[in-house]
């Protein structure tokens, strides 16, 4: 089975060609440009590099989120497009769950954060053990603050490796405080530099799995997955000090 | 900065010069009420920054885009109170996106605003005469 996997959900964009879970060609750029100019440009340099026509592909993945508001529907639409076309089916996975899956083979705890703004981060939070990602019953994806999060990393096998473009932020403020090294002493740890953003290969990989799941849907059934922050934290006009 | 206008000329000249001083990140939150003179402000900006565009208020569109060497993103808050309409505007992409960013009734997505940014405060004075008052980092003294 060879599939392409997209992946739009922050800053950072990317695609894969992938073969039964094995990855056989991965683009990735991080830079500030609309995933609308980067996106497409990079599937066809892929595909043409790898030899491979669209019409070989037997299914498409994509992030359904949670994650940037534009960049999620940018390749939602691209994969909904191609699948559309082909008449093909899709496969949508969590960002925060693909996040972890670049710390597949690590053991301890994967924290996949990315920046919600207003004060709250996206969290998924997983078991990193024995070459397997599974995630913790507590861990489902949700928006919360930074505090909330500090409470459930006590929950979690350390060490606990943060993931994601939230994963800076979420060590910074963790770190406020405390003593230079403290949080490696905490055994909270930055993932490296190569495996902290969202990777196609590892939404790919995830993808994989879903599909032998058989959770695969026509391209008409695949909608993002946006996370609703709490009731608390809508409001974002400054409350009045007295009613008049 | 306080600048004195009489027009929609004035202040769109006005804008036109402040451009200048506007790096790609920059957000200009935009306090005044109904006919201030937000888009013509706006509108200046655009020119200053390098684009020929037509500058319309984006009351209906909530964002209008305009290219240039340094893009300028126009947005209209004015029906946009919560994080999910804000998110759904595309307002924290933006943000990210090496534009500079100016945004109409700012006051209704205060707790979002990014620190730092500049306020531009148009207050309308009598006949077509306007006080400008431009607060923000050294740049705007």
């Amino acid at each position: 089975m060879k599939y392409l996997a997209l992946e739009g959900s922050a800053v950072a964009a990317s695609c894969a060609l992938l073969e039964d879970g094995r990855v056989l060609g991965e683009f990735f750029v991080n830079i500030p440009q609309t995933h609308s100019q980067t996106l497409l440009p990079m599937v066809e340099g892929l595909l043409r590099t790898c030899g491979t026509a669209p019409a070989a592909l037997d299914f498409f993945a994509v992030t359904r989120g949670p994650g940037s508001f534009t960049g999620l529907r940018i390749a939602m639409a691209a994969v909904k497009g191609m699948a559309m076309a082909a008449g093909k089916p899709c496969v949508g996975v969590s960002t925060l769950e693909a996040l972890a899956r670049n710390l597949t083979g690590f053991a301890g705890s994967a924290a996949a954060v990315m920046d919600a703004r207003c004060g709250q981060v996206y969290a998924g939070l997983f078991a990193l053990k024995e070459g397997r990602v599974a995630r913790y019953p507590f861990g489902e994806d949700a928006a919360i603050t930074i505090e909330e999060l500090r409470e459930q990393l006590d929950r979690m096998e350390k060490p606990v490796f943060l993931v994601g473009d939230g994963a800076r932020l979420c060590y910074n403020r963790l770190s406020e405080g405390l003593a230079p090294g403290a949080p490696e002493e905490h055994g909270i740890r930055l993932a490296p530099p190569h495996l902290l953003y969202q990777r196609a290969a590892a939404v790919g990989a995830a993808a994989w799995d879903a599909w032998e799941r058989g959770e695969a849907v026509e391209a008409g059934a695949l909608v993002p997955a946006y996370l609703r922050l709490p009731q608390a934290e809508r409001e974002l006009k400054r409350k009045q000090a007295a009613q008049g | 900065m306080v600048i004195h206008t009489q027009g929609p000329a004035e202040t769109q000249a006005a804008a036109q010069r402040l451009a200048p001083l506007l790096r790609p990140g920059d957000l200009i939150a935009y306090r005044g009420g109904m006919g201030a003179g937000k888009t013509t402000f706006t509108a200046g900006l655009a020119r200053g920054l390098g684009s020929t565009a037509w500058v319309s208020s984006p009351t209906f569109a909530l964002v209008h885009q305009y290219d240039g060497p340094v893009p300028l993103c126009h947005f209209d808050m004015f029906r946009v109170t919560t994080v999910e309409d804000l998110y759904s505007t595309g307002f924290f992409d933006y943000l990210e996106g090496g534009a500079v960013l100016a945004v109409e009734w700012s006051e209704n997505i205060e707790e979002a605003l990014p620190e730092p940014h500049i306020t531009v405060e148009i207050a309308i004075e009598e006949g077509d005469r306007r006080t400008i008052t431009i607060t923000g980092d050294e740049r705007f003294l």
